[in-house]
């Protein structure tokens, strides 16, 4: 029978959590105060304003390129940077900020691609994926198997057995190891200084432990739990510091089996799993997955440590990155548990799917036991761990581009209708999507030579084996993504031009090109007629049907590989929070959008959607996003914003049971909650200051809302006010 | 084909019946209750609602009425003048900027079933339905009918909210195509329920009675108002207690109507009710519960 009951903390792993909870406000307040607001994901780096590294460059424009010269500065750069110990933290380590902020790394100029990048300037493609970085999930298995010496004998051991001409793979993979393994013993003798000077038994015992084990961590692999906590700790501030990443696994099954071990022991309680795994989060907000079926589908993989993880969330209250992957049969105390927390906490894990992540990802032509095996370890996708290469999250196809570039063609034409408007709108993203997958080509071609995934590279299987770069064959499986963003923009905006000018005749087609050029001014009533349409998300709406209809085609085409390589590509459609970036590259559309105005996010209904006889319901906007998931694997989240009021209830819980199990069933990939209450919300965004420790879900990243600059915070109040 | 007059499809109801809900509101009510926060549903045929802020002075709506009911009060705020208003709808058809919305809708069985089609997977998943709310659904009782019964059909639980106060033969006439009544029960003393709600609670009860005796599934709703009814509750127990009940649940008063009356401008008998505290809610179902009644608070 398995152990579901919350874990009561003692007084001590009480305060150490809060103590942990309480620095990470002063943390993130301080990041606010140094660098200003920040939309991203939260990060766990720590800001230390005086630190400076000069690179040793190999390239005449200042670049350090290539594996060699950039495992030699990461060594280097590792062995510079401060040692950091929580006194609160079961852990030592920290990183203090990606690498580029010292280090120019990234695309030398000679492989650059100038007319693809006229292209890409041309159509606003800011994210092309070319060049982009760590977007692929390791195996960290194989890093607690071996450890970090382990791993740097098996670089040696292949770049002995295969003995190539160009060693500097394999030397750029060595500098990198031993400049983790220099780091660690760093903090091992931190610790030690740190325990000889403490007074207080407890934190000298601590620090002791912390000693010891980053001492054996530096030659053996982990033992125990906290030892594997702490690995993870090393790699994820490693990780990060190369291009941010923050893909990390299957959380629970990675864990278990040293928790396990310990528990039969009897050198491990829950408590303190709770605290490794809550100094675990602190160290950093690497994205993982809990729960989900076995890859043979014959059971659900919840356990102990899959409730331990949820309890250390829901004690530390901090940004946090957890999915819970959601099928039939999944542990239901596990599900209640975790909504019970989103309910008390403001927002918690978000919910992978299986029928749109699993079936659909084997829609692609892969058995669905390797789609079980795909995790959630990114803000809104998933990766097989360590046998993947799926350049997640990286590129956005900014549809509505292609709709104002038609909207230009069309005015142009004697008789614009609607029909010339589709094919020039296709005509339009069909070039996008070529160029990005020309993007893709290039970079399977030069990404290697340049910035090679080399922390990652010992987490997958094949790259140190084969002396190949996870990118160009050092993995069997490359299934590049690009993401379409903006539906609702472009639907709405297709709907409003055929209820407003083809079906009512209330304005012409002049009317509505005079409108945007002048981006609606001194038109504001034409503006209101054409943003006020049963717009997407409404049932049984023509911008519904206009949604599907441009689903299908995005998908359709993207899903077609690469031109020269004949690399594969899936289709997703995820926005992240770029929104507002994207918006202010837009100009004025016909849903009644003003230029610079944000887009719509992913292929969520934009918000206040619902008219007339309808009134807006979560199920109306989940059955509009599950209609137009593409379908294969790839996620497109339904993000969702509940009151609090409604909520915090026996019925509140039990209805968002059966949303997320419904929205599986219709093929949905992915849900991001918050619950939160209008009063908070509205005084949170009045002076965000007051409210230091409220969580929010973004899109599908965690952040605190006090990080957040005013407009992103208005999309998360806009998304809620709408609701 | 059938038709009906509603004003609100709300889907993913928690709060009306078990499961997931689509709640259908009917326009029309024979009662006044003075707390309604619904006062869009007292008269059954279609209205305006006004929402000044969100004027931008286009000028259509006083273009297109046919009765000139729109004007410009001394404040300078857009006015309608409710005497002259026939509820038409062309001004709201002529509005997007949301000052105008028209309030009440005909629809037929065909279209509304399509509506509550569209969460059947919802319903399915979590045990629920559709529940007809208002207003009162029983006035238009053939219109009821025929949805429940082809919700019925549909194997769609069903749930009808009623104040009670209708004949006899209109709950026979959907007694076997609705799965549960939610019936509210305002106050026990007749001439303190015709002073809040303007009618008497007679056939209310006789109706309630009739309804346990037929072994329907009932719950009970309470509406509790400081101020007004909070001293009935022992009264409303007395009530219940010899029937046939599932559950009684007491719901506290709420102010989330207050700005429909003044989008409607309709006089808001009371605009200041207190909310109650958790405490008054506890105390009253304490009372209920020592009569052995399964009460909750909502």
């Amino acid at each position: 029978m398995l152990n579901s009951d919350k874990v009561v903390l003692s007084p001590l792993f009480r305060k150490r959590i809060q103590n942990l909870h309480d620095n990470k406000i002063s943390i993130n307040n301080m990041k606010i105060e140094k660098l200003g607001s920040i939309d991203i994901d939260d990060h766990g780096f720590i800001y230390y304003d005086n630190f400076k590294f000069e690179p040793k460059t190999n390239h005449k424009c200042g670049y350090v390129y290539g594996s060699k010269a950039i495992g030699e500065n990461f060594r280097e750069f590792l062995n510079q940077i401060p040692t950091y110990i929580n006194m609160n933290s079961a852990l030592a380590t920290c990183w203090i900020g990606t690498i580029d902020n010292w280090v120019k790394v990234g695309i030398i100029p000679e492989d650059k691609m100038p007319d693809f990048e006229a292209v890409c300037k041309e159509y606003k493609i800011t994210q092309s994926g070319f060049g982009a970085m760590n977007h692929l999930g390791p195996d960290i298995k194989i890093g607690l198997e071996l450890g970090w010496d382990g791993l740097l004998e098996k670089v040696r051991y292949y770049r002995n057995i295969h003995n190539p001409i160009d060693t500097s793979f394999y030397d750029g993979e060595e500098q990198l190891l031993l400049g983790i393994k220099e780091w660690i013993l760093r903090h091992s003798k931190y610790a030690r200084e740190l325990a000889e000077k403490e007074k207080d038994e407890l934190l000298k015992k601590n620090f002791t432990e912390i000693a010891e084990m980053n001492e054996w961590l530096v030659e053996n692999p982990p033992r125990n739990l906290r030892e594997a906590c702490q690995f993870i700790a090393h790699f994820q501030a490693v990780d990060r510091t190369y291009f941010a990443g923050g893909a990390l696994g299957q959380l629970d099954e990675i864990l278990r089996p040293y928790y396990e071990k310990d528990i039969s022991e009897g050198i491990l309680t829950d408590e303190q799993a709770v605290w490794y795994v809550a100094s675990l989060f602190f160290n950093d907000t690497h994205y993982s997955q809990i729960a989900g079926l076995t890859p043979d589908g014959s059971r659900d993989m919840t356990s102990r440590m899959s409730f331990i993880i949820l309890d250390a969330m829901h004690y530390i209250h901090i940004p946090i990155n957890i999915a819970l992957r959601v099928h039939d049969n999944v542990n239901k105390e596990l599900l209640r548990r975790s909504l019970e927390y989103t309910v008390s906490d403001g927002t918690g894990v978000d919910y992978s799917l299986n029928v749109g992540c699993e079936e659909g990802y084997a829609k692609n032509g892969f058995p669905v036991q390797v789609g079980r095996l795909r995790a959630k370890v990114g803000c809104n996708w998933t990766a097989l761990p360590g046998t993947e290469y799926p350049l997640q999250d990286v590129t956005r196809c900014n549809m509505p581009i292609a709709l104002v570039k038609a909207i230009e063609d069309i005015k142009k034409m004697k008789k614009p209708s609607i029909e010339n408007l589709w094919e020039q709108f296709t005509y339009h993203l069909k070039v996008m999507l070529d160029c990005i997958k020309e993007g893709h080509d290039g970079h399977y071609e030069v990404v290697s030579r340049n910035t090679p995934e080399i922390v990652l590279n010992l987490f997958m299987h094949g790259p140190i084996e084969r002396g190949l770069n996870a990118a160009e064959g050092g993995v069997d499986n490359n299934s590049l993504c690009i993401d379409g963003i903006g539906l609702a923009t472009v639907a709405d905006s297709f709907a409003a031009i055929e209820q407003r000018i083809i079906n009512e005749q209330r304005i012409t087609w002049n009317d509505l090109f005079d409108a945007l050029d002048s981006n609606y001014k001194k038109n504001e009533y034409l503006r209101l007629m054409m943003k006020n349409i049963n717009r997407f998300g409404s049932p049984d709406s023509i911008a519904e049907k206009w949604a599907i209809r441009v689903k299908d085609f995005f998908v359709e085409y993207a899903k077609k590989p690469t031109p020269k390589y004949h690399l594969k590509i899936i289709p997703g459609m995820f926005s992240h929070g770029d929104v507002f970036a994207y918006g202010k590259l837009t100009p004025a559309t016909p849903n009644g959008r003003f230029n610079n105005e944000q887009i719509s996010h992913s292929n969520d209904p934009d918000p206040g959607f619902a008219r007339g006889l309808d009134t807006f319901a979560a199920s109306l906007k989940a059955t509009a996003v599950a209609k137009t998931q593409p379908g294969l694997g790839n996620s497109s989240p339904l993000q969702l914003d509940v009151d609090y009021g409604m909520m915090n209830t026996e019925n509140g819980i039990n209805a968002l049971i059966s949303l997320i199990h419904t929205h599986n069933h219709m093929g949905g990939t992915l849900i991001n909650l918050n619950c939160l209450s209008k009063e908070q919300l509205m005084a949170a965004h009045e002076d965000p200051s007051k409210y230091p420790d409220l969580v929010v879900r973004v899109t599908g990243y965690s952040a605190f809302f006090s990080s957040l600059s005013k407009e992103y915070r208005q999309q998360v109040v806009d998304r809620f006010l709408s609701n | 084909m059938t038709e009906g007059r509603i004003f609100n499809i709300q889907r993913f109801s928690i709060h009306d019946g078990p499961g997931i809900r689509t709640t259908v509101f009917f326009k029309g009510c024979n009662l006044r209750c003075e707390w309604c926060h619904n006062p869009e549903s007292f008269y059954c045929g279609k209205q305006i609602e006004i929402h000044p802020n969100n004027c931008i002075g286009c000028g259509k709506c006083f273009q297109i009425c046919p009765n000139k009911a729109h004007y410009i009060d001394e404040s300078g705020n857009h006015r309608i003048d409710r005497q002259k208003c026939v509820g038409c709808g062309k001004c709201a058809n002529v509005c997007f900027s949301n000052t105008l919305i028209a309030v009440g809708q005909t629809i037929n069985v065909e279209s509304l079933m399509k509506s509550i089609l569209t969460d059947l997977d919802y319903y399915k998943s979590s045990g629920g339905g559709v529940t007809f709310s208002g207003g009162e659904s029983m006035l238009q009782i053939e219109f009821l009918k025929e949805v429940l019964t082809e919700c019925k059909r549909q194997k769609i639980h069903t749930a009808v909210d009623t104040a009670g106060a209708v004949q006899w033969r209109n709950f026979e006439k959907i007694l076997d195509v609705t799965d549960l009544f939610l019936y509210d029960l305002k106050a026990a003393d007749a001439e303190i329920h015709k002073k809040l709600t303007g009618v008497d609670n007679g056939t209310i009860i006789d109706n309630l009675k009739k309804l346990s005796e037929a072994r329907a599934e009932i719950i009970i709703r309470i509406p509790y108002v400081v101020g007004l009814n909070d001293d009935q509750i022992e009264g409303i127990s007395d009530i219940i207690e010899p029937l046939n009940i599932s559950k009684v649940e007491v719901l506290p008063y709420h102010k989330l109507g207050n700005s429909k009356y003044k989008a409607l401008e309709i006089n808001n008998k009371s605009p200041e009710l207190e909310i109650p505290s958790d405490q008054m809610i506890e105390e009253a179902v304490k009372i209920l519960r020592s009569k052995n009644i399964n009460a909750i608070k909502a």
